[in-house]
């Protein structure tokens, strides 16, 4: 005990405020909200346990379905428009011997444009009216005007593009440092074995950096699948809950209609949902690894 | 930087090639237009801002502006109270670096180097917290803002909620145990030997053994306390404490459009500025700690 005390605690006392913070900011809340998800809730205080109540008013809610089916559709999305772009710009860029700085540069700059502004930046830009920038650059093509993001078909891409243009160049300067890592002697070879370009990206490229790929995939579905500030900001979730995704009704029951319950059980969903999809993963990925 | 033959899959035989020259005049083409999509919103958002207003709501819009007014720039500084919303924002992302720079290092302190008994729970807790999505913690954290757990202070309208979630990064903490880890431990038992204290070794020879990793992560917390906007958005609702990203998002309904353009380049200029100063750092930076992010 005596040896605890000299040796020992002067080393707790140093964490005191790091492990203060992450109880209050992460440990308490997890526990909590998976508690609360099951009590009657009256502000953000437990009034009664009333089981799975919340949760069967959240699924019977009738724009539910809807919003899980959007939830997907963002993640689905998100891969087709946003997840060979990184890859094929950054082989690309790797390529270049003339403005590579240059390039890298214009990639990166969007990341550096905080969240909230690239989306208004781009509601500005997919404004339906013809004093929209891209309405006027559709006119200048002889195309008729869009509605963009009022088009309800629409949102959920357009909110992707939008992630997209912000995020891809950060992914794309990870992607470069792995290629930078490919054994060029690799290339020579195969080039001498007669292997030509699309045979080297096939055969070399994509599965040296493969691993990085794999990775960043599963990063990026977990990341899309709590998209919440993008459509807040843009949309509000409309037109007609067209852009409704589960944290956004998260956020919704928890502040606009003061539903502290509801608002969990919508949180512990998508985290079950969060749950499964990177179990299903890392069995796959196994499973391939082991091949 | 290599030199060009050992850049990249096309070789340099492969260039005698005609077709390999029109590829690579192909691709160079499409890397142009890609950088035209990622740099021209930004800069069609400054060009508006400096548009007159007859100008400002042309149909069809301009792209280049024939007319300048820098009046309506100062106005809308002035009535936005933007030296403000910049100090704000500048206290926010100092308190935010200090508190990730100190606590995420002193737990990263303890359990790469001091790894007292029962230390390993802990690392293991930390794991769990960045692996875990967090999809639980908007109502209980802000319950815990706006009633603090055990002293039961409202902390609505101060930075302190911000700085301590800063001060509370499971990434961070795993970076930072990684890299003392790599500390070689005759420096840390020398220094004991010699009379240190526990926090006297820390910041004597762990955090000048560390400016790499120090410099990576304060550039990333710069930037991400910058655009930060949930939490202030939540917590900050009194106007003189907004921060710039906050005071954006909240005149989306109130101000007029050509007001929110300025407001939007005041937003965008800063971060815009740091990266033409620090962009290998910013990249680096990025490649070092942005597979969270």
């Amino acid at each position: 005990m005596k040896k605890w005390l000299y040796r020992d605690l002067p080393s707790w006392l140093l964490i005191v405020p790091s492990l203060l913070f992450f109880v209050v900011f992460h440990w308490q809340p997890i526990v909590s909200g998976f508690v609360l998800s099951f009590f009657e809730t009256k502000g953000y205080n437990a009034v009664r346990f009333n089981g799975l109540q919340n949760y069967i008013d959240v699924i019977s809610n009738s724009v539910f379905q809807q919003t899980l089916v959007n939830t997907f559709m963002y993640v689905i999305w998100s891969l087709i428009i946003g997840f060979l772009v990184p890859i094929v710009v950054a082989i690309m860029i790797n390529e270049m011997a003339n403005l590579q700085a240059f390039f890298k540069f214009s990639v990166y700059f969007p990341g550096m444009v905080p969240g909230v502004a690239a989306a208004l930046l781009w509601t500005f830009m997919f404004d339906p009216g013809p004093g929209g920038l891209l309405n006027m650059l559709l006119a200048k093509l002889g195309l008729p005007m869009s509605q963009w993001l009022q088009n309800s078909h629409l949102t959920i891409p357009l909110i992707i593009v939008t992630m997209t243009w912000r995020s891809f160049g950060g992914t794309v300067i990870l992607y470069l440092a792995s290629l930078q890592g490919v054994n060029h002697e690799l290339y020579e070879a195969a080039a001498i074995d007669g292997a030509g370009i699309r045979k080297r990206v096939r055969h070399i490229t994509i599965p040296q950096i493969s691993p990085i790929i794999g990775i960043l995939l599963i990063l990026q579905i977990i990341g899309v699948f709590q998209v919440l500030y993008e459509p807040l900001t843009m949309t509000e979730g409309g037109p007609n809950n067209s852009s409704m995704s589960l944290m956004l009704t998260s956020y919704h029951y928890a502040f606009r209609y003061f539903e502290a319950g509801r608002s969990l059980a919508v949180g512990v969903i998508t985290f079950l949902i969060l749950a499964v999809l990177t179990a299903v993963y890392f069995r796959i990925d196994k499973r391939a690894n082991a091949d | 930087m290599r030199s060009r033959d050992s850049a990249g899959i096309i070789g340099k035989l492969d260039y005698k090639r005609p077709g390999v020259k029109a590829l690579y005049a192909v691709l160079f083409a499409v890397l142009v237009l890609i950088s035209l999509v990622c740099l021209l919103p930004p800069l069609w958002l400054l060009s508006s801002s400096v548009k007159d207003i007859k100008e400002f709501f042309a149909i069809p819009p301009t792209l280049i502006p024939h007319t300048f007014e820098f009046g309506k720039l100062a106005d809308t500084w002035r009535e936005l109270d933007f030296t403000r919303l910049y100090l704000n924002t500048l206290l926010l992302t100092a308190g935010t670096v200090v508190f990730s720079i100190l606590f995420n290092g002193l737990l990263g302190y303890f359990l790469a180097v001091l790894k007292p008994s029962g230390s390993r729970i802990v690392f293991v807790l930390v794991l769990w917290t960045m692996l875990l999505p967090n999809t639980l913690g908007m109502v209980p954290i802000f319950k815990n803002i706006i009633d603090f757990p055990v002293l039961g202070i409202n902390l609505t309208n101060s930075f302190l909620p911000m700085w301590m979630m800063a001060g509370s990064n499971a990434f961070y903490v795993l970076i930072f145990k990684g890299f003392f880890e790599g500390i070689p431990p005759a420096l840390i038992d020398a220094a004991k030997i010699d009379g240190c204290t526990r926090l006297a070794i820390f910041f004597r020879i762990v955090v000048p053994l560390s400016v790499p990793v120090i410099m990576a992560i304060t550039i990333f917390t710069v930037n991400a306390a910058w655009a930060d906007f949930f939490w202030p958005y939540m917590v900050l609702k009194d106007n003189n404490m907004w921060t710039v990203i906050v005071a954006i998002f909240n005149m989306k309904t109130t101000a007029s459009l050509d007001v929110q353009f300025i407001a939007l380049a005041y937003a965008i200029i800063p971060p815009a500025i740091l990266f033409l100063f620090f962009q290998k750092y910013i990249m680096q930076g990025f490649t070092f700690s942005g597979i969270r992010g």
